[in-house]
This record gives structure tokens, C-alpha cells and sequence, in this order.
């Protein structure tokens, strides 16, 4: 009860928090999206980059989150704020996202690839017209993963002059002021759950009907 | 970048709190096999397997609850230092370790098992050499999962008076020292990998000679 | 038409090739089933003929135009190719499955429509059923069918069929291999037929070409390889029963005693049964002839003498 109470009286504060967190994970998402999509399609096509792109994203996956902020933070031209924490999320999202356009890709059956090859679809048609629409099941099972763990890591950009759900729970901690902990915790949870929504609504629209049955089975 | 303060944190500031972090890794990691490894097991088992679907969805459900707020948490109610710690990062280390254990039982063939019974073993042997030997390498994977994460994670626990990695590197964060948040990172790392390799080691140990 | 002039094809990192010094013609209208044991080349020749394979050595014509001159995916646009169900793309539907080839070559919408459903129809498809289906819904014989629609979707003169017909059931196959000669007698196109089972190939095939270990072993019509099986590889392939198969090739007017006019007595069979059934009738009436008759006209008869005399004939004709 006191929770709510701790909102209602806080609603402005609130409100710019959420606001701040929602378009940092999404400006991180757009970003990650079209840079990590692209990065998985290049490797999926080069396969002696596979091992070295999917090996760097594992590392920059196992740094704590807070260290890349911190590194970032010192580096003059990126400093406190938003340019660091947008940085450090895109590369935390590397791991996840370029794995699945990989990994989706590379799980198109081959005979089916084949078949586009044999009706005389070019590189760049069997890519944009069977691949990736084949892999998109896979692709948008890492995006939603994605999005949940950045909604989440975006918390500790706080640290480095961020104002958002973070900072509820910075300053609750620091206060030892549990409603302001619950209230932060609690509503980045629902900010991840609308944004997982909305990638699933995304997805709805791109993934054909002709799939979802392939996904049950 | 000041070389001698890098080194300084390195060999002198940190090994102390290595061996915190390592409390604080292992005692969570311990603890959430404990509880996680029996959970999947039983949510194998044919009379409570139709409850395995609900109960991951709160654990799903759960890991969308950041780590910061996971951490934070338990200050209200447990106050500061290692016990809010562990019991939160014990909490986020179970998902990966449940998820896994009940995959990988569960990847365990019907035929498989039946060939077992029907070789005469006992339900208690289908389960110990069949399903657990066989499940093992996922199941060790979520172990792995886990313990990658929670020496990241643990990080964060110095916020709540938990020490650790953390100290030096939220101490680098406040004097604006990136020597301090390296070398601090650098040994969070080593850990991590050192870890992950002993858990491969083990496992290579455990399993029977044909399996390995 | 399509001419394969000693073609052969090793795959890289493998010691022996896959394909030696073959030289084929497919003859324009012509069905060649290529058959062979699983390894024996005769995909690789296929894959050849639209350069999803390339060859190492040789060369390949069709219409006398030097394949390896055309840019591949012009080339395959240009060649109806039907594999098995597998080949349908999954995230498409029916109707944009059949669009596919005719999309990729730029064909306003409303003439791809109006072939859409002048295809579906011709496979034997309702068109307002499963147009807007997804691969997944339709049964193994109605993806063959589909798989087939697509690929006559631009017209092409020359198609390649791999396997085309083999994930159905056996009862099921036969009905399709019926419709598509049924096709085939109107279209006449090239065709390159693949089939590991002799007794497809026998039925689809003008022109049958053995394959084995790479090499080509004999190239002709069915009733040439029943009569004249090039070597004891072909016969084991052919089977015990050639006999009774080169009957099945055989119409009862080919070997009957003409006989003046007359009505029928006995058993009786139409002249343009096979002699395989005129001889089934024979052992299931324990007679030692048959009457053959056109409609309710006799015009002959054919005995079991007649009939030893023939198989044995053409036995001994591949001997000499």
C-alpha cells in the first residue's frame, strides 16, 4: 500500500524516470537491432568471421555491466550520461542478438534454400526472401531476450548520471527506503513486460503464419 | 591512464576482495543448486509434471525483475551486508539451474528409459544412471549459465554492504579512476572463466568414461 | 533439348568423382529418367543441368545454348525444377509459392493471378481451397502437386525433377505419375527425370539412363534396356521379372495372330492392353490363349506360345 502511496506522491519524478528509462532501452533497441541484425547476416555469409564475432560478444557479455559503464564513463568524449550508457547497452545486446540472426539463419533448411536457388533467386533474394523470413521465429526470440535484459541493466546506468528506474532504487538503497525500491523494481518490470509486448506484436506482424505451426511442433 | 595505480589495485586493493567475491559467488551458486537442482527434478516426475509449466513461468517472471532491484530488495528486511546478498543473488541464479535441469531430464528418450526398465532397474537406478547421467551435460550448462552471471552480478552486492569486486570497482566509479574499474574488471573476468573451467572439470569427473 | 558432352564432375576433397565423362541427349518433348543407386551421380547430373552444381570437365548444352554462358539465375529462372514436398517454401503460401519464378521475372500481378489459378487447376487443385494455404496444411500429394504447378509456371521448355514423387504413398504416386504423363502428352516439355526406382522410371521415362559409381552405364528406351540389358548391373537393377516388364510394354495388337473377323469366344482382351495383361488373364483362367478383340470386334488371337517366344527372343537378342 505504501508503495502506491510512494508513487502517487511521487508521480512526476516517476513519470520522468520511466520516461528517460523507456526511450534509453528503446533508442538501445533500434540501434542494436539494425547494427547487431546486420552484423549476424554479414557472419552468416562469411563464416571464418563467425568464430571471432560470436567469441567477442561472449566477452563483452561476461563484463559486469556496471565496469562498462564505468570504463566508458572515464572516456572524455563519451563521459556521464547517456552517449556511455546507449554504448555500453548496444554492446551488451551483441551477444544475444547476433547469436540468433546467426544461429536462425544457419537453421533455414538447406534444401529449402536450395529449392530458391534451383527456381533461380539470387544471393541476395534467397537472403532478403527465404532466409531471413525463414529465421525470424529464432531472430525474435533473441530480441525479446534482449529487450527484457536491457530493461533491466539500463537500472545500473544510474550509476553513471542517468535519471531512471535505477535511480529509485540507487536512492532507496542509499535512503534505505524500501517503498522507493519496491516502486523502481516494480515498475521496470512493467516497462520490460510492455516492451516485450510490443516485440511481440512486431513480431506477429513479420513472422508468417506458414512458421508459428513449425514452432509448436 | 595511470599504470602504477592499475597495478596497485590489482596486486594490492583486490586480493582481498577476491576472496569476498568468491564467498559471494559460491555460497549463493551453492545454495541455488540446492534448491533449484531438487525443483526441476521433481517437476520431472510424471505426477507433478503438468505444474512444471506454471512454475516456470514464475521464474520467467522473475527474471525480468532487474538485478539492481533483486539486489535492493532484501536491504528493507535484512538490513545491510553478505546475507541480503546472498539470499537475492541465490534467487537470481536459480532460473538458469531449474530451466536447465528440467531440460535436460526431460531430453532423456522414453525409449531410453524403457529399454532401462525393461533391463530390470529399479525406478530409483533409471533415475540416478539414466536420466541424470544423461541430462548432465544441460543440466551443467545452466550451472555454468548461473555461475557466470552471479560473478557479474555480484558486483552490485557492494551497494548493499555485501563487499566484494564491487568495492573497488564502484570505488572507481565514484573517484572517476578507470585504472580501478580495469584492473577490477580484469580479475571479475579471470574469475569468471576460472570458474567456468573448474565446473567443466568436474563435470568431465563426474560423468562415466564412455560419456565424456 | 538438352546435351551433356563428357560431363564430369568430382566434388571437392573427394578422391573419385561423382559423375565420369557422361554424354547425354535429352531429345526435345523427351522424358530421360536417370536411375541409379543412391550415389550413383545421377543428382549431381541434375544439379548440373541448372548449375547448382558445377561441372568440373565437359560441357552442357540445352537448346544448343553453352550453359556456363547464361548467368545461373537467369539460367534456373528459365528451367522448371520440382523436388520432393520439401521444396515448397514454408512462410509462403500456395498461391505466392506457384507466383514465385513468375514474380522474379517481373509479370504484372494480374496475369501471375490469372496463371496461378489456370496452373492450380490444371494439377488437379481447387483453387479456391488451397490458395491461401500454407504447405504445412495440405497433404504430401497435394505439396507434389503444387511443387509441380510451380515449377510449369513460367512454361519453361525444359524441367528437372528430382524425385518428385517420392514422399507419397505408394497408391498416391501412382495417380500423380498418371496425371503428370496425362500433362505431359499436352506440354511436351524436356524433361529430366531422377528416380532411384526402376519401375518409375520405366513408366515416366521415354529414355531411361542407368547410372552407376559415376558412369553411365546404358542410355534407351525401356523396352531396349528390358530386351538388351547392357551388363549384369543393369539386369539386377531391372529385376528377375524382366520378362513380365517388357510385356507390360508390349500391346496385345504388337503380338497377336491376326484372325478374320468373328465373335469372341474364350477370353477375351482389347488390343491395346498390355500383352502383361493378356497373360494375367491366361494364368487366371488356366487357358493357354486369349481372344483379343477391338471394342466387340475380333481381331485376333494371342497364345502362350507366342508370348514365350517373344520374352525369349528378346532374352536371347541381348546375348548376341
Amino acid at each position: 500500500m505504501s508503495v502506491l502511496l510512494f508513487m502517487i506522491n511521487y508521480f512526476h519524478r516517476i513519470l520522468e524516470y520511466t520516461v528517460n528509462h523507456f526511450t534509453l532501452v528503446l533508442t538501445v533497441m533500434i540501434l542494436s537491432m539494425v547494427l547487431w541484425f546486420s552484423v549476424g547476416v554479414l557472419i552468416s555469409r562469411y563464416e571464418m568471421l563467425a568464430g571471432a564475432v560470436l567469441g567477442l560478444g561472449n566477452i563483452l557479455f561476461c563484463i559486469p555491466s556496471i565496469s562498462l559503464f564505468g570504463l566508458f564513463m572515464t572516456i572524455p568524449q563519451l563521459g556521464l550520461g547517456r552517449r556511455s550508457a546507449v554504448l555500453a547497452l548496444v554492446l551488451y545486446a551483441m551477444m544475444p542478438l547476433v547469436r540468433n540472426v546467426y544461429r536462425g539463419i544457419k537453421s533455414v533448411d538447406p534444401r529449402v534454400v536450395e529449392a530458391g536457388q534451383g527456381m533461380g533467386l539470387s544471393s541476395w533474394q534467397l537472403l532478403w526472401q527465404i532466409q531471413v523470413p525463414m529465421a525470424w521465429p529464432v531472430i525474435f526470440a533473441g530480441i525479446r531476450i534482449t529487450v527484457v535484459m536491457i530493461t533491466g541493466i539500463a537500472t545500473v546506468a544510474t550509476f553513471i548520471g542517468e535519471r531512471n528506474l535505477g535511480r529509485l532504487i540507487h536512492h532507496g538503497i542509499t535512503r534505505s527506503n524500501s517503498d522507493m525500491i519496491l516502486a523502481g523494481a516494480l515498475i521496470v518490470s512493467v516497462v520490460a513486460l510492455c516492451l516485450d509486448m510490443l516485440m511481440g506484436l512486431l513480431e506477429k506482424k513479420l513472422v508468417s503464419p506458414g512458421l508459428r505451426y513449425q514452432q509448436r511442433e | 591512464m595511470d599504470s602504477q595505480l592499475f597495478l596497485d589495485t590489482l596486486l594490492q586493493r583486490s586480493p582481498p576482495h577476491i576472496l569476498e567475491h568468491a564467498r559471494l559467488v559460491l555460497v549463493p551458486l551453492g545454495l541455488a543448486v540446492l534448491v533449484a537442482f531438487p525443483i526441476g527434478v521433481i517437476l520431472t516426475r510424471p505426477q507433478y509434471r503438468r505444474y512444471a509449466g506454471r512454475v516456470m513461468a514464475v521464474l520467467n517472471a522473475g527474471q525480468t525483475v532487474p538485478p539492481l532491484a533483486v539486489i535492493a530488495v532484501f536491504l528493507p528486511f535484512l538490513g545491510l551486508g553478505f546475507r541480503p546478498a546472498v539470499i537475492a543473488l541465490t534467487i537470481y541464479a536459480l532460473l538458469p539451474i531449474a530451466r536447465n535441469t528440467i531440460a535436460g531430464i526431460s531430453s532423456v528418450s522414453e525409449d531410453v528409459k524403457e529399454a532401462a526398465r525393461g533391463m530390470g532397474m529399479t525406478p530409483w537406478e533409471v533415475f540416478t544412471q539414466v536420466e541424470l547421467l544423461l541430462g548432465l551435460p544441460v543440466i551443467m550448462v545452466g550451472i555454468k549459465t548461473s555461475a557466470v552471471l552471479t560473478v557479474g552480478t555480484a558486483v552490485l552486492a557492494a551497494l548493499v554492504g555485501g563487499r566484494g569486486m564491487g568495492a573497488v570497482i564502484f570505488a572507481g566509479i565514484n573517484f572517476f579512476r578507470p585504472e580501478l574499474i580495469l584492473a577490477g574488471t580484469l580479475i571479475i573476468g579471470l574469475m569468471a572463466i576460472l570458474l567456468e573451467r573448474l565446473l567443466t572439470l568436474a563435470e568431465w569427473f563426474i560423468l562415466p568414461r564412455h560419456l565424456r | 533439348m538438352i546435351e551433356l558432352q563428357e560431363v564430369t564432375k568430382t566434388f571437392p576433397g573427394s578422391g573419385t568423382p561423382a559423375v565420369k565423362g557422361v554424354s547425354l541427349q535429352v531429345k526435345s518433348g523427351e522424358i530421360c529418367a536417370l536411375v541409379g543407386p543412391s550415389g550413383c551421380g545421377k543428382t549431381t547430373i541434375l544439379r548440373m543441368i541448372n548449375r547448382l552444381v558445377e561441372p568440373s570437365s565437359g560441357s552442357l548444352f540445352i537448346d544448343d545454348q553453352d550453359i556456363m554462358k547464361v548467368n545461373p539465375d537467369h539460367l534456373r529462372r528459365g528451367i522448371g525444377y520440382v523436388i520432393q514436398q520439401i521444396g515448397l517454401l514454408p512462410h509462403r503460401t500456395v498461391e505466392e509459392n506457384v507466383a514465385l519464378v513468375p514474380r522474379l521475372l517481373k509479370w504484372p500481378e494480374g496475369r501471375i493471378k490469372e496463371r496461378v489459378e489456370e496452373l492450380l487447376e490444371k494439377v488437379g487443385l481447387d483453387t479456391d481451397e488451397v490458395r491461401k494455404k500454407y504447405p504445412y496444411q495440405l497433404s504430401g500429394g497435394q505439396m507434389q502437386r503444387i511443387g509441380v504447378a510451380r515449377a510449369l509456371a513460367v512454361d519453361p521448355p525444359v524441367m528437372l525433377m528430382d524425385e518428385p514423387f517420392g514422399a507419397v504413398d505408394p497408391i498416391v504416386r501412382l495417380r500423380l505419375q498418371d496425371e503428370f504423363l496425362k500433362l505431359q502428352q499436352s506440354f511436351k516439355k524436356t524433361i529430366c527425370f531422377v528416380t532411384h526406382d526402376m519401375n518409375e522410371a520405366m513408366k515416366m521415362g521415354d529414355k531411361i539412363a542407368i547410372m552407376n559409381g559415376g558412369f553411365l552405364v546404358q542410355h534407351g528406351t525401356p523396352r531396349e534396356i528390358l530386351a538388351q540389358p547392357a551388363n549384369s548391373f543393369v539386369e539386377d537393377l531391372v529385376g528377375e521379372d524382366r520378362g513380365v516388364k517388357l510385356l507390360d510394354l508390349v500391346r496385345v495388337e504388337a503380338l497377336m495372330l491376326p484372325r478374320e473377323a468373328g465373335t469372341a469366344n474364350g477370353r477375351s482382351v482389347q488390343a491395346l492392353d498390355s500383352a502383361k495383361k493378356a497373360l494375367e488373364v491366361m494364368l487366371e483362367h488356366n487357358v493357354d490363349g486369349v481372344t483379343v478383340c477391338r471394342e466387340k470386334q475380333v481381331v485376333g488371337i494371342l497364345t502362350w506360345e507366342t508370348i514365350k517366344t517373344y520374352v525369349h527372343q528378346a532374352g536371347s537378342e541381348a546375348g548376341g
